[in-house]
């Protein structure tokens, strides 16, 4: 194990007197404060405060990614290529030590940046309130809304039932031969599909639209739940306002007319359209086996149909941890990213050299990126080459990071939501494999290369 | 599987090297079966033009290269395993090294490999230092040195560790006439001391002086090999050497070799320029001239010259010596001890092997002023050279 701290640290030395560790930490040391004063957001305090977060954790991540990728890549290449290597592997020291005493060099670079510059955030956010001289009330908002850790809960569509209706509005047309002959059956069903969800999600004027969720975990009853909204109109007024009436609490009560237990809030509002709004809810709404329902009523007035999205239209949050402990399983989400890429780079340099093991690096990083996207294009492609595509592309994707929708992690902290136990397990578990199966590769063929050049 | 003899400490069998491109295509030869046994302390130069296979030799020895047909053994073993590596130092036809490491850094790095506590390292590495010449700058990033004085710190990490095979790949080249110098008598002295040493060359004049047996290498072939008085004798020539002599004389020794049928030359011998040159540089160094490079604690005599590494490498093995030493202090009671004569003999005793008993220190005095010696240990050689002699007097 010294022998493996000894390489360590000897890659630690070389990335912080290559200079590229001291440039990268001059700009972000430079670019954080400026951007905590500069940033604006949509005006408000919360908004400045979640735009200089959003701008300041994803500078720090996509910077130090790419730091790692040099590095990683570099720290190996070079001592093969300079032949340095030479009067190292032939002392007593395994090959697998020499590997993991680069990664772990780069490993303790990533861990003492990410500390720094992570601190440095955590430390301007919480003086970004003082500095921008913000009142009582915002302060209050920002304690709810911000500095905090919400858990979230979206509707799951009970695919099922809506499959049984949409096969019996099938067969019911089928039956009074309304069916289009130059249609699939597919193509007919899937119309019917997205009708029936459309007309789940949307609410005429005068007509509702009902959520409904269970395992609404226990929590303290005192507690607020936070409504999140955001829908479109068919036509939007003038005044860019819609009117509505929501009612949250146990829907059953209403439905049998037994004797109400908990209570049921109704919530006028008038909202934008495409934006997301949110209102709060005393938590004693949900009912004692964690059910709860909310429901939308269309004013008439409106004279609009108002459309929610299944995906984003509504969802539940309420406070189920703090923000300093959620901001620190973000800083840590992050950190796997970067001991990934670090051992990316370091394996593919036992056998890459440096350019083409750093492009590799890049194209990893960014399909992680943008990895929803690849996936969801692949999705359009021919049948015939669905099969291809299922066979080769796919799996090869799958085995890809991913950072982006629901792995972004800087959306946790920006809207305060509470990145739980079973996803950080899931993210870090992942990374983990496949960091894992990328080193154990390293080591085998590291161990198996020739390492000096063939010179005659 | 381990070599047949263990007195064979290189065995190489038919060890073939071939190269192709990345098609499999334009093979180059560049080892063809080759038969190499280096016994226990002897020093044997691989010797051979440019090309001739000599580093790739070695590269297959220590396990960088795999060859193609064939199999080395180092120390009964391959040079892979830690075990066989622990005992081998190597240098490289050219010193890589990192360049944003300043000397002591790089040494310290080399030493961790090794696993030595930083005690050992630490008392090595200085004395590593004053030995290559370059203790005046420990502090200065590799980077900025010469290729000579890289080539001295590439020498000095390939002997921290005491190893007990040394090899060495073009030991010489890049030197100045004193690191040459230096180089050879340091070969000189390891051997003296039991170490066995495999050196690549094709300066011969280098290879001619230090070693026992050479083996001569062309276009991967061996060409010949043997003990270098078999291969270098004049059969059918003698030499003699007098002081100068008389005209009458030397008439006299011509009609008595013309009369016996021989041809007869004569001639003042003329000094190496190797001599020459190095009492000039000599001579400077005693004026104190300024220089930016090497500085080399140099003796004027072939004797003092050697006592002088003796000495070096005395300081080098009693490192280990001195922190095992220390580390027995609790026991000491319940150890037998054993009285040697002189503080020499156990250090050259202890670098024969690891199974010589570790010997007590006679009196507790002797042990605190060893200690000093290590510490003050920048001080000229001379001076501690001439101190080990008093107390060897005492």
């Amino acid at each position: 194990m010294s022998r493996v701290w000894a390489v360590a640290k000897n890659s630690f030395v070389s990335a912080m007197r290559m200079k590229t560790a001291i440039v990268f930490m001059l700009l972000l040391i430079i670019l954080l404060p400026i951007m905590s004063l500069t940033t604006t957001g949509d005006g408000t305090i919360k908004g400045r405060i979640q735009s200089f977060i959003s701008y300041g954790l994803g500078l720090t991540g996509l910077l130090l990614s790419i730091l790692t990728i040099v590095v990683a890549c570099h720290t190996l290449s070079t001592d093969i290529k300079h032949k340095r290597i030479y009067s190292v592997i032939t002392k007593p020291i395994r090959r697998f030590e020499f590997v993991l005493g680069k990664v772990l060099g780069v490993v303790i670079l990533d861990f003492l940046l990410l500390v720094v510059f992570s601190s440095v955030i955590y430390a301007l956010v919480l003086q970004m309130p003082k500095f921008a001289k913000a009142n009582a009330e915002d302060i209050q908002q920002l304690k709810n809304e911000f500095f905090t850790a919400r858990a979230s809960l979206k509707m799951s569509v009970d695919t099922d039932m809506l499959k049984a209706r949409v096969e019996d509005a099938y067969k019911n047309m089928k039956a009074a031969g309304e069916l289009d002959q130059n249609k699939s059956k597919e193509a007919v069903m899937n119309e019917l599909m997205a009708s029936a969800k459309y007309s789940m999600f949307s609410a005429e004027p005068g007509g509702m639209v009902l959520w409904e969720f269970n395992n609404v975990k226990p929590f303290d009853a005192n507690d607020i739940l936070y409504v999140r909204l955001k829908f479109n109109a068919s036509q939007i007024p003038p005044d860019n306002l819609l009117y509505g009436v929501w009612y949250v609490g146990d829907y059953r009560q209403v439905q049998s007319g037994e004797q109400a237990k908990t209570p049921i809030y109704a919530v006028p509002r008038k909202d934008v359209a495409k934006t997301v709004r949110e209102f709060q809810v005393p938590a004693d709404a949900v009912a004692a086996d964690g059910y709860l329902a909310i429901v939308f009523v269309n004013e008439p007035a409106n004279n609009s149909t108002i459309i929610f999205s299944e995906e984003d239209g509504l969802e539940v949050l309420y406070k189920a941890g703090s923000f300093s402990a959620n901001y620190l399983r973000a800083v840590l989400v992050i950190f796997s990213r970067l001991v990934f890429f670090a051992i990316l780079g370091v394996s593919l340099t036992t056998w890459l050299g440096f350019p083409v093991a750093i492009l590799c690096c890049f194209v990893v990083f960014f399909s992680g990126v943008i990895n929803g996207f690849i996936t969801n294009s692949f999705e359009y492609i021919a049948a015939y080459l669905q099969i291809l595509y299922k066979f080769t592309i796919k799996p090869f994707i799958l085995l890809l990071p991913k950072f982006d929708e629901n792995y972004n992690i800087n959306n946790y902290i920006i809207d305060a939501k509470l990145i739980n136990n079973g996803f950080l397990a899931m993210a870090l578990i992942s990374l983990a494999i496949k960091s894992f199966i990328l080193l154990i590769a390293g080591f085998i063929i590291f161990a198996k290369r020739e390492i000096a050049r063939v010179i005659v | 599987m381990t070599a047949a003899n263990e007195n064979n400490v290189i065995e190489a069998v038919s060890l073939t090297k071939i190269f192709s491109d990345w098609w499999g295509r334009s093979r180059v030869v560049a080892v063809d079966n080759l038969n190499l046994k280096v016994t226990n302390n002897q020093v044997f130069g691989l010797l051979g033009p440019n090309g001739s296979g000599k580093t790739t030799v070695l590269k297959m020895l220590l396990g960088l290269l795999h060859p193609t047909k064939g199999k080395a053994f180092v120390l009964g073993g391959d040079s892979k395993d830690p075990r066989i590596s622990s005992q081998v130092g190597f240098l490289p036809e050219e010193s890589y090294l990192y360049p944003y490491l300043n000397a002591r850094e790089t040494l310290d790095f080399y030493g961790r490999l090794f696993g030595l506590n930083s005690r050992v390292r630490k008392a090595r590495i200085d004395v590593l230092l004053d030995m290559v010449g370059l203790s005046g700058m420990a502090s200065r990033p590799i980077g900025t040195f010469s290729k000579g004085m890289a080539r001295r710190i590439g020498l000095a990490q390939a002997l921290i560790n005491d190893p007990k095979l040394l090899i060495l790949d073009e030991p010489t080249s890049g030197l100045d006439p004193i690191g040459t110098r230096q180089i050879k008598d340091l070969i000189v002295e390891l051997a003296r001391r039991g170490k066995t040493i495999l050196l690549s060359s094709h300066l011969l004049a280098d290879a001619e002086e230090v070693c026992d047996r050479v083996c001569i290498l062309y276009g991967g072939l061996v060409q010949k090999e043997g003990r270098i008085e078999e291969l270098l004798e004049q059969k059918e020539k003698s030499q003699i050497t007098t002081t100068c002599l008389s005209e009458r004389t030397i008439e006299q020794i011509r009609r008595i070799v013309e009369k016996d049928g021989g041809d007869f030359e004569i001639r003042p011998p003329m000094q190496k320029l190797e001599s020459y040159f190095i009492d000039i540089v000599n001579k400077a160094q005693k004026e104190k001239k300024y220089t930016s490079g090497a500085v080399n604690q140099y003796d004027a005599t072939d004797a003092q010259r050697a006592a002088a590494m003796s000495d070096v490498l005395d300081k080098l093995v009693s490192a280990k010596v001195e922190t095992e030493k220390l580390e027995k202090v609790d026991n000491a009671a319940v150890v037998e001890t054993e009285k040697v004569g002189t503080n020499q003999n156990v250090l050259n005793q202890l670098t024969q092997g690891p199974e010589i008993k570790m010997p007590e220190p006679v009196e507790p005095v002797n042990k605190t002023e060893e200690i000093n010696v290590q510490q003050d240990i920048k001080k000229n050689i001379l001076d501690e050279l001439t101190k080990s002699e008093e107390n060897r007097n005492e």
